[in-house]
């Protein structure tokens, strides 16, 4: 085993190092919630990434999106994302897409890896994501935040989770206000997305499949909900 | 029947952070809990979901006698 994952082991076994170097999960988006998953993701040494996102870096995401910089700002997060993890980590494979998810293109941007990870930034693609995830039969880990709050879950295949959380018909007519998004949230909510793919990755039983942690970082109140 | 009704999230900044008690004819459910006190989430966006005693149920599920039920706000950013 290489040195580099020495302090993992005792979190994780030799052996389940060992696994996550054949394992490959494709993380949509590469904003503030994908940029810290894809990054812990590639430290803790799972073997291939896929990447994606179609939009480009912007002034405003400096405060909060740690693939962020003042050199890269019109670049595609995508790009950039490839780029910074080959020098953090060359083992692992990370290949990019530019495109934002949609119906046509959901499944066939999932296809072939071992799970999902959702750092979307709206209802109508986590949703499309969800219906792909269940026709590949592939786990789902959600992440969403907005200002003091966040989520984490796990959705195994046909658990609909997000439908039971984001109104269908709500999805249709547009979002609710625009969340505010400082530094924080994101850091919080990626760390725990990486921590339960992780787990669902080694298929650990201890997992957020079928609930929802709801996060309240002003009064520190964590809750998990049963679905 | 009394309830405890608690907000989660935006909808704490919306409706107030404080727990309530309500008094609610049998039969209400969280539909009429949120009714009750003027919040009209078929209107209003900031709602996400409702659990009762730390289960998600549907908007209509009937609610008995010391349930907790929590009002949700949508959580979509990332």
């Amino acid at each position: 085993m290489k040195r580099r994952y020495e302090r993992n082991i005792g979190t994780i076994t030799e052996m389940e190092q060992q696994l996550l170097a054949g394992k490959s999960v494709c993380v949509v988006g590469c904003g503030g919630l994908g940029g810290g998953v894809i990054e812990g993701l590639v430290r803790m040494g799972v073997g291939r990434l896929t990447v994606i996102d179609g939009d480009v870096f912007d002034e405003t995401n400096l405060n909060r999106q740690v693939l962020s910089n003042q050199d890269n700002l019109g670049h595609a997060k995508a790009v950039e994302a490839r780029l910074q993890m080959k020098v953090i980590n060359s083992d692992v494979q990370v290949d990019s897409i530019q495109a934002l998810l949609d119906s046509d293109n959901a499944r066939g941007l999932i296809y072939g890896h071992d799970a999902v990870v959702d750092a979307l930034d709206n209802i109508e693609a986590r949703l499309e994501l969800e219906f792909a995830c269940e026709e590949e039969k592939l786990p789902l880990i959600h992440g969403a935040i907005g200002g003091w709050n966040g989520q984490v879950a796990v959705v195994m295949p046909g658990m609909r989770l997000l439908h039971d959380i984001y109104d269908v018909e709500e999805a249709e007519e547009g979002e609710p206000e625009k969340p505010t998004n400082p530094a924080f949230t994101p850091a919080v909510v990626s760390a725990i997305q990486v921590v339960e793919t992780v787990k669902v990755l080694l298929g650990r039983e201890e997992t957020l499949a079928g609930r929802l942690l709801t996060i309240d970082l002003l009064n520190q109140e964590y809750e998990i909900i049963e679905f | 029947m009394k309830i405890t009704l608690a907000m989660r999230g935006t909808m704490k900044k919306k409706y107030g952070d404080e727990e309530r008690i309500l008094e609610l004819p049998e039969g209400s459910t969280c539909h009429d809990a949120l009714m009750s006190l003027g919040i009209d989430y078929r209107n209003n966006k900031t709602l996400g979901f409702v659990s009762v005693n730390k289960m998600r149920v549907d908007i209509h599920t009937e609610l008995h006698e010391g349930d907790y039920l929590k009002a949700f706000s949508k959580v979509y950013g990332g």
